[in-house]
C-alpha cells in the first residue's frame, strides 16, 4: 500500500469512508477559498463531526507526517486554508451545532462550523445577536471568523471577533484537546484565547467556542449620502468623528463601485456620483434623532448632493444589501480581481486614496474602492485578467505599492482578511525581523512539527528578495 | 518587620548609575517603598529610554539578577511571593505621549504615562481613554495593561484587551519588539498584544502602547437605587443588564464603598450619553425598579456624582493588611456568591463586596489584624471556600492583594486549566533565564 492509501484507509477507519473525499473532481472544490487566484490541491478532504474525531485525524496526520489544515465555509480572502504542500483538509462544516444558548448570561456555545448569520438568526426573535458581521456572513463560519479574527462593517463601534469570543476548545497540532479562556469574563494566566484568535489556523483547530451575545439595539438610523468626490465624503467622515460621534458603521463606495453595483442591482444610485457614504447609528431611540440631524448637517456642509434616510427596516436592509453585494458585482468589470485590505489612520484616508488612484493610473489597472471608512480599512479591488501575463505582472506591482503606501502612512497590510499565502511576501513592510522572530517562536511552541497549516503568514527568502530587502539573519 | 535584603553593594549601584545615570537609581533609604511581599529590592532603577531598559535587562541577565517590572508601583501586591527580588525596573520616567491625532481616535504613549495625566490631555479634544482602574491617579498606562487592570466601566468599554492596538515590548533578552500597530483594525501576524496584556511583567517590559479612544459623553448621571435585600437588587440588576438600557457600569454594592456613605445594599448605575438618551434611561430604570417593588431612584450629578464615581472606581482600596479577591462568575451566579461571602461578615472585619453586574466580576475585600496567625488561618480557609464555590460554577477567584501570612497558605491565582503546559513553554521560550518576576505568576511561572 502506498503511504497515501494508508492515510486514506486510516481516515476512513476514523470517520467512515463516506466522509472522506479523494476523487479529484470533488477535491477541486477545496483547491481555493475566496481568494481564487491562489490554488493548491489537497490529497484528501475529511469531514469531522466531533472534537474527538478532529483529534484522531490530527494524530493520524502526525503519525504519517502529513500536513493538515481546517476549513469552514471556504470564504476566506487570503488563501488561509490552502493545503500548500498537499495533505489533509479537515472540513468542519458538519460540526455546525449551536450547543447552548444562555441569553440571561449573554452567552452561546457553538461548534466551529456554525454559519455566522445562523447564530444571529437563532436568537434575534429574543432580541439578541452576534456582533461580528463579515460581508460573507451568510456563508462564513464562526470557526473561520475565529481563525482570521474577522471584522465587518460594524467593527467601528463593536470591535472584531476577538472582542466577542470568551472561551475556546481546541485541538492542538499534536492532537491534544485543550480549553482556553472560559464562560466567564476573564480567567487567570496568559490569554491563550486571545492569542489563538487570528492565528490563521496555525496554532491548532478550534472545535468549540463560547461567544458573547449582545442585546439587539432598540433602534437604528441609516443614512446614505451621495457625494461628488471621495475627498468630500472622506472629510465628512472626519467631521462626524470630530463631532464626538461613534456611529455603528461608516462605509464608503467609490464611483466605480457605485456604477457596477447600480448596473447589477438597480438600487437607484446616480451613475455619475463620486462617492457614497453609509452611516448607521444604533442604540437607544431617545436622542438618536439629534445625531441623525447632526450627520445630515455634516453631509450638507460637505456638498452632499443627495441624502437617503432609511425609512424602515426593509429600506435599511436594502442599503446594506447594496453595500454587501458590491463584491458579487465585480465579475462584471473584469475576469479576475484581488481585494486588498490595508488599514490607515483615519485622517490619512484622503491621501492614501489619492495614492491608490495614482497607482491605478500608473499601471493602467482599474481599481474600485469599497471600504470601512470609519476604521480606515480600505478594500481597493484590483481588476484584471489573470490570463494576461503582462497584466499579472503589473498587478503584482500595484499590490506592492498599495500596501507600501498603507504601511508608510502608519497603517497595516490587512485589517480583517488575514495574511494567509496572499500577503506573506509583504509582512516585512510592517514587521522587522525581531518582531517576526517572536511570532515564529510562539508558533513553534504550539506547532513544533509545522504540520498544522504550513506555508502561511511568514515571509520567505523570496519575499525579501521581491521587496528588494536583505534576508535577515534572525 | 521588613525582611531586609543583603546590604546593597556599592558595585551594583555604580554599575546601574552607568546605565541609567545617578538620578535614575533610587537612593538606598527609599528602597522599602518598592518592597514586594515584604522583600526589599537590592535596587530600584528608572530608565528613561528604551535603550536604557535594554541595557538594564542585559545587565540583569549577565549578573543573574531577578527583575520586577513596575510603573508607579500600585500593583506590586499582586501575585505569589516572589522567589527573589533583586532589581525593580520602573517605567515611570518613560512618560511622553508620542503621537496623538484626535481625528484618528487613537493615542500612542510611553508606558510610564499616568492615566490621569493622559486623560487631561485627551479631554482638551473631547476624548478619553475609557479605562477606570483602581489607583487612577497614580497608575501608569503600561502598568494597567501589564496587569489588565480594569474598573466598573469595563461593562461598556471592555479592558486593555479591547483597547490596546499595539505595543513595544523589551523582552528579557534585551530585544525590542513590536506587536500590533497604530490602526484600529489589524490582523497582520499574531495578536501578541493579548499575550503581553495581563502577563504581569513575566514576559517583557512594555515600553509603549497605542490605545483606541472614545469621545467624551455629553452628559453623565449616576443613579443610586437602595434595596431591602441582595436578592432583590440582583434580580433588578440582571434585568437591567438584559434590557435596552446601556449603562456604563452597573454595580451591586454590599457593605459600602470607601469615602462616601451609601445605603446597603444598593445598585449604583452610570448613564452617559446624549441628554435625551440619559433621561429616557432614568425613566426606564425607575419603572424597572418600581415593578420589582423597590423604593425609588436617586439621581446624582455634579460634585456628588464625581465623588460617588471616584469612590466606586477606587474600590477595593489596596492598603496594608487588606485582602482583595477578584472573582469572575456568570452573571446569574453573582447573587448566590455574594450571599455566601457575606455569611462570613462576623469573622472578617470590614467585609465589603461589589458585584459588577453585566461582566460578572465581583470584588471581595476585608482587613485583617497584623501578626494574627490564627486570623490569617481563618481568612485563608474562607478564601479557599469562596474559591471552591466560584470554581464549582465555572468561575474563578484571584487573590489580588493579601499579607504574606495569607499568601503563604493559599495560591493567589488558583488552578489553571489545560492551557498551563503551553503557558509554561511560552514563559520558558520568551524568558529562558527566568529573570522576570520569577515565581509570582500562575503555577509558579
Amino acid at each position: 500500500m502506498m503511504e497515501k492509501d494508508r492515510i486514506i484507509a486510516g481516515l476512513s477507519n476514523l470517520v467512515g469512508a463516506e466522509n472522506v473525499l479523494t476523487d479529484s473532481t470533488a477535491l477541486s472544490v477545496y483547491e481555493c477559498d475566496g481568494a481564487t487566484l491562489f490554488k493548491a490541491y489537497p490529497d484528501v478532504v475529511v469531514f469531522a463531526e466531533s472534537t474527538e474525531q478532529v483529534s484522531n485525524i490530527v494524530k493520524l496526520a502526525n503519525k504519517h507526517s502529513v500536513p493538515f489544515v481546517a476549513r469552514g465555509g471556504g470564504t476566506g480572502l487570503s488563501g488561509g486554508m490552502l493545503s500548500v504542500n498537499g495533505g489533509i483538509i479537515i472540513a468542519l462544516n458538519r460540526m455546525d451545532r449551536i450547543l447552548e444558548i444562555d441569553l440571561r448570561n449573554q452567552r452561546a456555545v457553538v461548534e466551529p462550523g456554525v454559519v455566522n448569520l445562523l447564530l444571529t438568526q437563532a436568537v434575534e426573535d429574543r432580541g439578541y445577536y452576534f456582533a461580528p458581521d463579515p460581508s460573507s456572513q451568510k456563508a462564513c463560519t464562526i470557526g473561520g471568523n475565529i481563525a482570521e479574527n474577522s471584522g465587518g462593517p460594524h467593527t467601528l463601534k463593536y470591535g472584531v471577533t476577538t472582542d466577542h469570543v470568551l472561551g475556546l476548545e481546541a485541538v492542538l497540532p499534536d492532537g491534544e484537546i485543550v480549553e482556553f479562556g472560559g464562560y466567564v469574563e476573564e480567567t487567570p494566566g496568559y490569554d491563550l484565547r486571545g492569542l489563538m484568535i487570528g492565528c490563521e489556523g496555525t496554532f491548532g483547530i478550534v472545535t468549540k467556542a463560547i461567544v458573547r451575545m449582545l442585546r439587539k439595539p432598540e433602534a437604528y438610523q441609516t443614512l446614505l449620502g451621495v457625494f461628488e468626490t471621495i475627498d468630500e465624503a472622506s472629510s465628512a467622515v472626519s467631521s462626524i468623528i470630530g463631532a464626538g460621534m461613534v456611529p455603528a458603521a461608516l462605509e464608503m463606495m467609490d464611483s466605480l463601485v457605485i456604477k457596477t453595483v447600480e448596473e447589477a442591482f438597480h438600487w437607484g444610485f446616480p451613475l455619475d456620483a463620486g462617492a457614497v457614504l453609509i452611516v448607521e447609528l444604533d442604540g437607544i431611540k431617545a436622542g438618536m434623532q439629534h445625531q441623525a440631524e447632526r450627520i445630515t448637517e455634516i453631509f450638507n456642509a460637505h456638498n452632499c448632493r443627495e441624502i437617503h434616510h432609511a425609512k424602515d427596516e426593509t429600506d435599511r436592509q436594502n442599503i446594506w444589501k447594496s453595500r454587501k453585494s458590491a463584491f458579487g458585482s465585480f465579475g462584471r468589470l473584469a475576469p479576475s480581481y484581488i481585494t486588498q485590505d490595508g488599514v490607515v489612520p483615519r485622517t490619512q484616508l484622503p491621501k492614501v486614496l489619492r495614492r491608490v488612484a495614482e497607482i491605478s493610473e500608473k499601471y493602467s489597472i482599474p481599481i474600485a474602492n469599497v471600504f470601512h471608512a470609519g476604521d480606515g480599512n480600505i478594500h481597493p479591488v484590483v481588476l484584471f485578467n489573470e490570463r494576461d501575463p503582462d497584466q499579472c505582472k503589473r498587478v503584482d506591482a500595484v499590490n506592492l505599492e498599495i500596501l507600501a503606501a498603507c504601511a508608510e502612512a502608519g497603517g497595516t497590510i490587512t485589517g480583517e482578511h488575514g495574511i494567509g499565502v496572499e500577503k506573506m511576501d509583504y509582512m516585512p513592510l510592517i514587521y522587522g525581523p525581531e518582531d517576526l522572530a517572536v511570532m515564529i517562536k510562539v508558533r513553534d511552541i504550539f506547532n513544533p512539527s509545522g504540520l498544522c497549516n504550513p506555508g502561511k503568514i511568514f515571509p520567505t527568502a523570496e519575499s525579501y528578495a521581491k521587496l528588494g530587502m536583505e534576508y535577515p539573519a534572525v | 518587620m521588613l525582611k531586609m535584603a543583603e546590604p546593597v553593594t556599592k558595585q551594583l549601584c555604580n554599575d546601574l548609575s552607568q546605565i541609567v545615570g545617578e538620578t535614575g537609581v533610587l537612593s538606598n533609604h527609599q528602597l522599602g517603598l518598592y518592597a514586594v511581599d515584604d522583600i526589599t529590592p537590592k535596587a530600584v532603577v528608572f530608565p528613561d529610554s528604551i535603550r536604557e531598559i535594554k541595557d538594564v535587562l542585559i545587565y540583569a541577565a549577565e549578573n543573574a539578577l531577578s527583575v520586577i517590572p513596575a510603573g508607579s508601583g500600585t500593583k506590586l501586591a499582586i501575585g505569589n511571593p516572589p522567589e527573589k527580588v533583586d532589581l525593580v525596573v520602573s517605567t515611570k520616567r518613560l512618560n511622553e505621549v508620542i503621537e496623538y491625532e484626535p481625528g484618528d481616535l487613537t493615542v500612542t504613549a510611553q508606558a510610564g504615562v499616568r492615566l490621569c495625566g493622559l486623560q487631561e490631555k485627551l479631554a482638551e479634544n473631547g476624548q478619553f481613554l475609557p479605562l477606570d482602574p483602581p489607583y487612577a491617579t497614580h497608575a501608569t498606562v503600561g502598568g494597567i495593561a501589564a496587569v489588565n487592570s480594569s474598573g466598573p466601566s469595563s461593562l461598556s468599554y471592555g479592558t486593555s484587551r479591547n483597547r490596546v492596538l499595539g505595543m513595544q515590548v523589551v523582552l528579557s533578552s534585551g530585544t525590542d519588539v513590536k506587536s500590533g500597530g497604530k490602526v484600529v483594525k489589524n490582523v497582520a501576524g499574531y495578536d501578541l498584544n493579548k499575550l503581553y496584556i495581563g502577563s504581569f511583567g513575566t514576559l517583557g517590559i512594555i515600553t509603549e502602547l497605542t490605545f483606541k479612544l472614545n469621545p467624551l459623553p455629553e452628559v453623565q448621571r449616576t443613579i443610586l437605587v437602595p434595596f431591602s435585600s441582595i436578592a432583590q437588587a440582583s434580580t433588578v440588576a440582571v434585568e437591567i443588564a438584559n434590557s435596552q438600557l446601556l449603562p456604563i457600569f452597573l454595580n451591586l454594592i454590599v457593605g459600602g464603598v470607601p469615602s462616601v456613605e451609601i445605603v446597603d445594599p444598593c445598585l449604583v448605575i452610570g448613564l452617559d450619553g446624549h441628554p435625551e438618551t440619559v433621561e429616557w434611561q432614568i425613566n426606564q430604570l425607575q419603572s424597572i425598579v418600581n415593578q420589582n417593588g423597590a423604593s425609588g431612584v436617586e439621581v446624582y450629578d455634579g460634585v456628588h456624582q464625581r465623588n460617588l464615581r471616584t469612590s466606586i472606581a477606587a474600590f477595593p482600596e489596596r492598603k496594608p493588611q487588606t485582602v482583595i479577591c477578584r472573582v469572575n462568575l456568570r452573571l446569574t451566579d453573582v447573587e448566590k456568591f455574594i450571599t455566601a461571602a457575606i455569611t462570613h461578615g462576623d469573622d472578617l472585619r470590614g467585609l465589603r463586596v461589589t458585584g459588577h453586574m453585566g461582566t460578572g466580576v465581583v470584588y471581595v475585600s476585608f482587613s485583617i489584624p497584623s501578626n494574627d496567625t490564627a486570623f490569617a488561618q481563618l481568612a485563608s480557609t474562607v478564601i479557599a471556600g469562596l474559591r471552591d464555590f466560584a470554581c464549582d460554577v465555572g468561575g474563578n477567584l484571584i487573590v489580588e492583594s493579601a499579607p504574606r501570612s495569607i499568601k503563604q497558605q493559599i495560591d493567589t491565582w488558583g488552578q489553571i486549566g489545560s492551557g498551563l503546559k503551553l503557558m509554561k513553554q511560552i514563559k520558558a521560550r520568551l524568558d529562558p533565564l527566568n529573570l522576570l518576576n520569577p515565581g509570582r505568576y500562575v503555577s509558579g511561572i
